[in-house]
Formats: C-alpha cells, structure tokens, sequence
C-alpha cells in the first residue's frame, strides 16, 4: 500500500504549501536562499508537469548537482553566518534542505516528512512574527499541508481536491476547541530551556542608547507600537507625558552617549514626590534593551521585573527585554531630583574641546547679561523662540559643525536638534544640563482606551541641574513648537506621513483611515495582550479567576484531562450521530404502533400496516374505525397511492386513544 | 458465576459492536516527535504560536483518530461465495460489505489469513494476514462487492479463512482494522493435467452412436408442432414472426458412455498426477459430449452428463484422501 509514489497531484500541492511556508523567510534571507529554495520546487513542479528527469541514481549527473548544491549551501551558509544553529542560520539551512529533500520525494515515507518539515517551518515563522497575519497564512499553510495528508491516503478518483480540502478544513475547525483547550490548561514552562542563540532575536527600531543628530527623525517614520498605557482612573495632561529613556550626558561633538559604566553606582537617587499621583499598567514592547520607559517620575520600580534605577534616575530592568513585558506602576509628576547634591557635576559640565565655537561665543555673550542659571535657560529658549527657528521633520542636512550649522544657518530643526544645542549653550554657559530621550505624548485608541505610544513619539528633552531646585526639566522644543508638546506628534505630522499616499488629500479619508487603523490596533492589542502574552505568569492569574483554588501543574492536568475528554466524546457524538432516516410520516405511524405496543399489541416485523390494523380491530371493534382510517391515511401518503395530507394524519394521531380493554 | 460474566460480556460486546483496533504507524509516532520538537521550540523561545501551533496539530492528531475509527465503524461483511476453481487457479471470493452509515468509507484494505498460528505470544494474533487488496470506497448505506482473490496451491476445500479490514484514512497517523470471523469456503479441484489419452469408451446394449436420438440436452432446430408436444418446447418466438407453430428440437449427447476408472490411472506413482490425469479426462469427456462416470476406490458415480454432474465428478477427485 506504501510502495506506489505519491500521485503528481498530491506533490503539486505539497510544493504550494511549502512556498507559502517560507514566503515570509524570503524577505530577510539572502536572496541566493530563496533562490535555490524556488529553484528546487520549480524542478520538482517541472517534473510533474512535464516529466523532467529528478536526481536519482538513473540520472547520477543530477544526482552530483544536487549534491554539490548542498554542499556549497552549507559552505555558503557557514560563511555567512558563522553556524549553523543560530535561528537565522537554522531557518535557512531548513529553507536549503527541505527543498533538496523535496527533489527527492519518491515514497511515501519522504512525502511525509516532508509534510512534517513544511508543518516544523510552520513554526520558525513565529519566531520572526507573530502578528494576526502571518497566523492567518499559517493556518492556510497548514491547512494545504493536512490536505496533502489526506492526499496521500486517497487516491483522486475516490476523492478530489476540493473534497480533501474540506475535509481537512472540516478536521481543522474540530480540533481548533481542542487547541483552545490546551492552550488554557496544558502547564507552561518558563522559557529557555537552554541558552537562546545570540541572534533568537531580531534587531528592532526604537530608541537607541545614543542619539545623532538625525538619528531620532529617522523614527518618525516608524508607526511601531513602542508600549502601550492603560490608566487606572485618571491621566495627566498632554504636556506632562514625558516617558524617560536612556539619559545623555557625554558628547563628542557629533554623537551623544550614556554615563560610562564605570561612573554608575548602585546607588539610587534621591527623589521626593508631590502632588497627584498616576496609576498606570505599561505593555513594553520588546526592544532588545534594559530600559523600562515611565511616565515622569515612578515613585518605585515594578514589582513584576527585576529593575532598579541608575544613579542619574533610569528605571533599568536587569534582563535584556526581548520579549513584551507587563508592568504596573505609579508616578507623580511633580518631583524633585537630587536636589542637595549631584554626584556628576563634572560629567554635566563636559563639552568637545576646539569644536561649536560660535555656539560657545554665544554663551559666553548671555553669560555678560546674567549669571543666574534660571535666567540664562530663559534667555536661551527666548532665542529659539523669538529667532526664526522652524520646527521640522525634515531638517536639511548639517554641513560642517553641526550644532553652529543648525544654530546660525539652517535653524531649521526637530526635538533632538534643539536639545543637542541647547545642551551645549548651557554647559558654555556653566549650567550644569542633559539630554533625556523617551517618548512625549501619545495617543489614546478610543477603541478600547489604552494610550498608545509609538516610534514616531520618540523625543528628547534636557534638563538643568540648579542647586537646592535638583533637576529640572526644560523642553526646548516646546519653544519652538507647542502643539508637538501639548497636542501630540499627530497634529504636527502632514497627513501624508500619517496614512498611506494613495488617500493623503482628503481629510474624510484620513479620518477613516484613522478609525480602521485604531480598531486595528485595538484588536492587535488584545491579541497581544491575551494569546502572545499567555505564559506561565498569565495563565496563573487567568486560572485563578476561571476558579482554579490553586493552578498547580497537577490540578492544570486533571482539569485539561477531564475537558478534553468531555470535548472529544461530544466530537465523536457529532462524527458518529446519523439519525435514522425516517420521514416525517413513518414517524406519526410508529407513534401508533407504539401506542398499541404498550397495550400488548406489538406489531411483527412481517407484520404489514393493513395486517396489523386488522388485528387490532379484531381486539377494539369499537374503534375500528379510527383505525381503518389511520391505517388507510399511512397507506396512502407512504405508497403514494393517493394524494392525503399528513396533517390529516397527525391529527387522527394525535387524537388517537386505544381504549382500556 | 462465570456463566454470568460470559453474559455480560457478551452482551457488552453486542451493544459495542465489533471490536475496532487502532494504533498509531510509524509515521504517527515520527508526527509525535515533530510536535515535541515544535513544543520544544516554542518554550524555549517562550513562543506562544508555537504553543498554538502545537496544540493544534495534537488535537489533530486526536481528531484524525476519531476519523480514522470512523472509517471502519459499521461495516459489516455481508457473505461471500466463490466458484470452484481448478488447483493454481485463483479462487474469486465475491466479498460483500455493507456500509449501513450515510458515510463513505475510503481506501480500505482486506486481508485474510487461512491458518491459525497458535502461541504464546499474544501479538502474534494480528500476524499472518496476506493477499491484501483494496477497497477504493464504500457507498453510504449500500453494499459494495469486492472480488477477493486468493491463490492456490493444492486441491481440496479452501476457507476464506479470518477476514481483516485495515484502512489509515484519512491522515495516515492511525492503522485501525477489524476482523470477520467466517465458515465461507470454496472448493479447488485438481489440475487437469496429464498425457494418457481418453480411455476407449464402453458400448452398453445397442449401438447408439449411429443415429441421433431426441433428447433434451442440446438444441438442434425446429419442427412443426405436433399434438402431444410438450408446451415448453414450443418456439413462442418464431411464432410471432410467422404465425407457424413450431417446436424446438433438442438431442441428447452421441458421444457414449464412458466409465473413467481409478485402475485406468492406477500404474501412475504420484497420488496428484493420478488425480490430475482423472481430472483432465472428465473435462474431456464433458466436453464431447460423452455420458460418463467415475470410479474410484472409495467412491462410485454413476453415469451422467452436465456441469451438475462434472462438479459431483471434480469434488469427488478435490476431496479424495
């Protein structure tokens, strides 16, 4: 039964599933993958097709193509990546050698593993992406892979392709409860299992641990989502959503970088907190990062994630965030920071030596008029303000110098420009200053309320160090733009840059856009927060509320053991339920017969309707004709001798009473 | 006691009905291994639609159980029969199944197995199966034939032997299969073989063979309807075209009485060539037309003609011991 190979048919699809399969991979694997990839599911389409010649032991001159194919494949993959067991190099070895297999499918045997390969690729997408679409074009992958089963085991004469089709998706749709059920109840296991290779996760846009200028203006393109905010009951107002990020205190002129290690202490920093206080839940989206953004400033780290805050005041996790976390916190935004004392004056103070000399000049020119530090700030964003400084997402580029570029001649600019430079003619002027990056604002989806915070929010920000006063935050771009602080990053972007080209001029459109896109997002949301965050953790609190008095693994396997059983046995009542295919009539004339049963009068097998009326007759003379005429009506409508109505006969049946004897 | 339990068993294997096995093939336990493999990738990257993934192609793998038993639920072996055949000829077994379920049922494999192999290893019980041959569907609530052929390689009765029904529909993760316990036989004759030629034939009285004499074997033309003829002779056929009553004339077989006789047979050494020669010369004499008869040392049948006749003549060689 093994031994034929599998029909042309049943390979033609087993080649478009696996295409399907690793359409996704094209996209990030070098291009050589791909090709040898489509190359070898063309061979083998060619050969149904057309009959072309496989590699096998009758043609040993493709045979040694083949073969050399895969050993320059491996060569190539080993110069590329340096393994073969990293994810990216693991993907791509799979792509390689599943289509080499795929040229070499001659039982039943390579077909299914074949099959099992194209489900195992299945998997390796998630590992890229685990958005809505690629499951949707996963559940079709492997929807056309169960179908190849079944074409395996059948041949087309006895069932065609779509009939296959349906079965398999009928099969599907029957296991999908199963799957639910598992997915709740089966006891998750804290991940790693073992060390993750170095590149199990993949670089991401987001904001970086040093700033360029220009560097942030490359985020506003992004529409990512960087995390998500749900406010307990209240939210503060637009123009105090500062989200700190990595803190910038040493510059080389060009490039803006963090405290070097060495400096940091364990030591925190000394806050006192005031006024409102926010109660917020964060869904951090993975960044490949330590920091943990917070709304200005948290009065403790989350309890969930082992974090603490650096010296100059980061809320920094310990573990590297590669997957989406979850946090609660609290935060005032009224606060003071360090205000006795600040342990790196020094490092606040430090400036490129023989570069921004005009800047320099500049400073040195306030510092004439005014020795105070707060004064001097003023002075400073007076001249952003009052000068003609344009605020821009598309700065022009900074020849030269870039920060006397931007202050004397282009003085067109976005947040990191003005930050940059104003933390430049401060530290010129001897006020102790840095550069804070984070998001500002935010938008909230009217969907289902969570405030949304994406690339595109990303901004930074300084803030000046005056004795007994601690840091201070100052927001140059709020000079030069107001609406970027106070209505969001969406009110300054032209909508060209909010929705896709093809519907730019029209505001109605725009606005439709927006509402698809915020119940898109809303539905992501849920799916993030519900299926990909469903871990050990999740599942805990989830059972707990389902009414589990304790989620261990033990009690997990007895209530996943019982559910499913009860689910398969009601999937078999359904598979094996065939009702007995009596028409509506046969039924009223056994409810008659059933009547007669139970006064002892049980019609025989051989028994016809005339012989068993008659028989009954000769017992309840008195009803005799009732029954004739119930018997005659079954007659008639069953036999098709006359035309009767079954209504009549419900009727009579209905009415129908053997009397006591 | 024991009395009772046997009751209750039985009665708890009627209301189960046939005893269905299923386990899964090798290709189901490579499909268990991916989805520990994929179950692995999943947590180790903490991957939740490779939880999804995996949960799903389990609960797949326990759906394709449901269908794969489906497959064979129900089906029942109606009855069989089979002509006689002659020894190395195949047998036909007409096989009967139905298929009382509004279902198809696909790709089913029939088996039998004629010995029964006694041990003490009870997993030897579903060994032993050969000649399997396929069923590419069952209609929903009808019957379907299967002609089962089985090979032979000696004389004398053949049972159908215990009849497996396997089948891996749909996703060829399961082997599930069932057993019909059946008296179904058929008969193999000897091989009709040998060199010797017929054995004169022996006059009995009068010499027949000179004129054809009436009978009612063999069809040998028309004549006009003559009172006293009988009425099932008559050529209804002929009579509508024409409107003459004619009678259909048949003769009975010329080519004389032949006893075949064991000692005719007796100076051949091997018992199956003797068989084999007796064999060939019915059919020879069948088929010329010869009333004959055969004798044999346990067994006399007296003269006769037709497949009746050739049958009681074969079955006689097919059973002798």
């Amino acid at each position: 039964m093994n031994s034929a190979s599998p029909s042309n048919n049943s390979l033609l699809w087993l080649m478009l599933g696996l295409t399907l399969g690793a359409l996704p991979h094209f996209s990030f694997q070098p291009l050589w993958v791909s090709i040898i990839f489509l190359a070898m599911i063309g061979w083998r389409c060619m050969n149904s097709w057309r009959a072309w010649p496989l590699p096998t032991k009758r043609f040993s001159k493709l045979k040694f193509l083949q073969l050399s194919i895969a050993a320059i494949a491996t060569l190539l993959l080993l110069s590329s990546y340096g393994n073969l067991i990293g994810r990216d190099a693991g993907v791509a070895l799979l792509t390689v050698m599943l289509a080499l297999k795929v040229t070499e499918i001659r039982s039943h045997r390579d077909y299914y593993l074949s099959c099992f390969l194209g489900y195992f690729l299945v998997v390796t997408n998630f590992f890229y992406s685990q958005s809505i679409a690629t499951a949707a074009l996963m559940f079709i992958v492997v929807t056309i892979m169960t179908g190849c089963l079944i074409s395996l085991n059948v041949p087309e004469q006895s069932l065609n392709s779509r009939s296959k089709f349906k079965l398999a998706s009928q099969m599907l749709l029957q296991a999908i409860p199963l799957m639910i059920l598992l997915f709740i109840f089966f006891p998750r296991i804290a991940g790693p299992l073992w060390g993750l290779p170095n590149d199990a996760y993949s670089a991401k846009t987001g904001i970086d641990d040093s700033m360029t200028l220009g560097k942030i203006s490359q985020l506003i393109a992004s529409d990512e989502v960087a995390f998500r905010v749900k406010f307990t009951d209240d939210m503060p107002e637009q123009s105090a959503l500062y989200w700190r990020g990595p803190i910038l205190w040493h510059t080389d002129g060009r490039t803006w970088t963090e405290l070097e290690d060495t400096l940091q202490t364990s030591q925190a920093p000394t806050l006192t907190h005031s006024g409102p206080e926010y109660h917020y839940t964060t869904t951090l989206e993975a960044h490949n990062n330590k920091w943990l953004f917070a709304l200005d400033f948290p009065t403790t780290t989350p309890t969930v994630i082992k974090s603490h805050f650096t010296q100059d005041g980061q809320l920094r996790s310990d573990e590297t965030i590669k997957q989406r976390q979850q946090y609660e916190l609290t935060s005032t935004p009224q606060f003071t920071f360090n205000s006795d004392d600040e342990p790196y004056l020094r490092q606040a103070l430090q400036l490129p030596d023989n570069q921004h000399i005009r800047t320099k000049q500049l400073a040195q020119q306030w510092l004439k008029q005014t020795q105070d530090p707060l004064q001097l700030v003023q002075i400073a964003l007076n001249h952003f303000n009052q000068r003609d400084f344009y605020y821009t997402l598309t700065p022009p580029q900074l020849v030269g110098d870039s920060i006397d570029s931007f202050l004397f001649e282009s003085q067109r600019g976005f947040c990191e420009h003005y930050a940059a430079s104003f933390t430049i003619l401060m530290r010129a002027a001897g006020v102790p200053t840095r550069i804070v990056t984070g998001y500002q604002g935010g938008e909230i989806n009217p969907v289902d309320q969570f405030f949304v915070i994406r690339q595109r929010d990303a901004h930074a920000w300084t803030e000046v160090w005056i004795k007994d006063r601690g840091w201070l935050r100052i927001d140059p771009t709020a000079a030069v733009s107001k609406d970027r602080i106070e209505q969001g990053m969406s009110t300054v972007m032209p909508l060209s840059m909010r929705s896709p080209l093809f519907i730019s001029n029209s505001q109605n459109l725009a606005e439709l856009w927006q509402k698809i896109r915020n119940n898109l997002d809303a539905i992501d949301n849920k799916w993030n927060q519900w299926i990909l965050a469903y871990g050990p953790k999740l599942q805990k609190e989830f059972l707990s509320k389902l009414g589990m008095p304790s989620p261990n693994w033990q009690t997990m396997a007895i209530w996943l053991i019982a559910s499913i059983s009860f689910t398969l046995l009601t999937i078999s009542a359904i598979l094996f339920y065939h009702r007995q295919q009596s028409a509506p009539i046969i039924k009223l004339y056994k409810k008659f017969c059933k009547q007669a049963a139970q006064r002892g009068f049980k019609r025989e097998n051989h028994e016809g309707p005339l012989d068993f009326g008659q028989r009954l007759k000769q017992h309840y003379p008195q009803q005799s004709n009732e029954i004739d005429q119930i018997t005659q009506l079954y007659i008639n409508l069953h036999y098709g001798k006359q035309s009767a109505s079954i209504e009549e006969l419900r009727h009579f049946i209905k009415h129908f009473r053997l009397q006591k004897l | 006691m024991t009395l009772v339990l046997k009751q209750l068993y039985q009665r708890f294997n009627q209301v189960r009905g046939r005893r269905i096995f299923i386990v899964p093939t090798r290709f189901g336990f490579v499909y268990a291994l991916f989805l520990i493999l994929i179950l692995l990738g999943a947590i180790n990257y903490s991957n939740s639609l490779g939880h999804v993934l995996c949960f799903l192609l389990g609960s797949l793998g326990l759906v394709a159980m449901l269908h794969t038993y489906r497959n064979l639920a129900q089906i029942e072996l109606k009855h069989a029969h089979a002509q006689s055949v002659f020894n190395g000829q195949e047998i036909n077994f007409n096989l009967v199944f139905d298929n009382p379920t509004p279902r198809y049922g696909y790709q089913i494999e029939v088996s039998s197995k004629q010995d029964k192999i006694r041990s003490w290893n009870p997993f030897k019980m579903f060994k032993g199966y050969e000649h399997p041959q396929l069923i590419k569907r069952l209609e929903p609530q009808q019957t379907t034939q299967l002609n089962y052929l089985l090979p032979t390689q000696r004389r004398g009765e053949y049972t159908l032997g215990q009849l497996r029904i396997a089948s891996v529909f749909p996703l060829g993760l399961y082997s599930t299969w069932t057993y019909f316990k059946n008296n179904y036989t058929a008969l193999v004759y000897p091989k009709p073989e040998g060199i010797l030629p017929l054995p004169r034939t022996t006059q009995y009285g009068q010499d027949l063979t000179s004129k054809p004499q009436k009978g009612l074997d063999d069809f040998s033309g028309f004549n006009r309807y003559r009172t006293g003829d009988p009425i099932h002779a008559i050529a209804w056929k002929s009579l509508a075209k024409d409107n003459v009553l004619r009678t259909k004339q048949f003769t009975s077989p010329q080519g004389g009485h032949l006893m075949i006789n064991w000692q005719d047979v007796a100076h051949i050494k091997s018992l199956e060539a003797r068989l084999s020669q007796l064999c060939q010369w019915i059919l020879q004499a069948e088929s010329t037309n010869m009333v004959y008869g055969l004798t044999l040392p346990n067994t006399v049948i007296n003269f006769g003609h037709g497949d009746m006749h050739r049958h009681r003549c074969l079955a006689a060689l097919a059973r002798y011991e």
